[in-house]
């Protein structure tokens, strides 16, 4: 049963759905280049918009770039 | 290749720039054993600095981790679409080894039946004191709605999915591992199970943006 905790939670993820999303094979296909466009200084987002929305909201994608930002930043 | 990178594992020397088209070369020629080393050496120094938020006793998986990625590295070299450095593209993937491993380790005791047992067993939860009457009886309204659509139009794999991923926090890998599919396909069920939630809400006249601006005003 849905709880009043849930409701925020639910409703974020549904706020946020577009007819349109990318999955995690395309956006970690893509991922490699979005970050080198985030580290030249650039809008990733606007650059690479669907990739952007989908880390966003795919958690397990977005720690896997966040990590891939620090490696890239270690040389 | 795995006697090649072990040996790279004991290599110490600094390493060399090298352009894309370098180390491809090098990977997929006769002697790759300095360009395995150069690069595993990169990869232990990316994990390291990319893990060092998480718990003891990651480090020390750090070189298996690095071992793991060059393996999956050389095996995919025709995968690289030469869109980055070789290096980042290299790193992307030691980093999926290594989160992916990290978070199956951390999850593993978690069964999926238990997380929707225990769902199954809670209540609604009191309002929070701070909502007027009216906010009450629209959150009640909205609950309502979802619950409905939840139970009746969902189907049970994304009534699943919905539980595990967004309301209890469990990674969509694990939650597909146990539900006997892969991470892509699962975020695409719990799209399409989003989409669908989205649709109801509209045609019931609850806009979704709206209904959070209530709560967080309350």
């Amino acid at each position: 049963m849905l709880s009043r905790v849930d409701l925020k939670k639910l409703m974020r993820a549904v706020a946020e759905t577009r007819e349109s999303e990318i999955g995690c094979d395309e956006c970690f296909e893509q991922m490699d280049r979005f970050a080198e466009v985030e580290f030249s200084g650039s809008d990733a987002a606007t650059v690479m918009p669907l990739v952007h929305d989908h880390l966003r909201k795919c958690e397990d994608c977005h720690e896997k770039y966040e990590a891939l930002l620090i490696a890239i930043g270690a040389g | 290749m795995v006697s090649a990178i072990l040996s790279a594992m004991t290599h110490q020397t600094h390493m060399q720039e090298r352009t894309n088209e370098q180390w491809l070369a090098e990977l997929r020629g006769p002697n790759p054993d300095e360009a395995l080393a150069d690069l595993y050496d990169l990869l232990v120094r990316g994990l390291r600095a990319a893990l060092g938020g998480h718990a003891d006793g990651v480090d020390a998986n750090v070189g298996d981790f690095a071992q793991e990625a060059l393996i999956k590295i050389v095996s995919n070299l025709d995968s690289f679409r030469g869109e980055s450095r070789f290096t980042t593209w290299a790193k992307k993937i030691a980093m999926n080894v290594a989160l992916t491993e990290l978070k199956r380790r951390r999850w593993r005791d978690v069964s999926l039946q238990d997380l929707l047992d225990r769902r199954a067993a809670t209540g609604i939860g009191l309002a929070d004191p701070q909502l007027t009457p009216e906010q009450v009886v629209f959150q009640n309204t909205v609950l309502a709605t979802l619950q409905r659509t939840i139970d009746a139009e969902l189907t049970d794999r994304q009534r699943e999915a919905v539980v595990a991923v967004i309301l209890e926090g469990m990674p969509i890998a694990e939650a597909a591992r146990r539900m006997g599919t892969n991470q892509n396909a699962l975020y695409k069920l719990l799209h399409d199970a989003r989409k669908k939630l989205k649709l109801r809400m509209e045609a019931a006249g609850l806009s979704p943006q709206e209904v959070l601006a209530a709560f967080d005003e309350g």
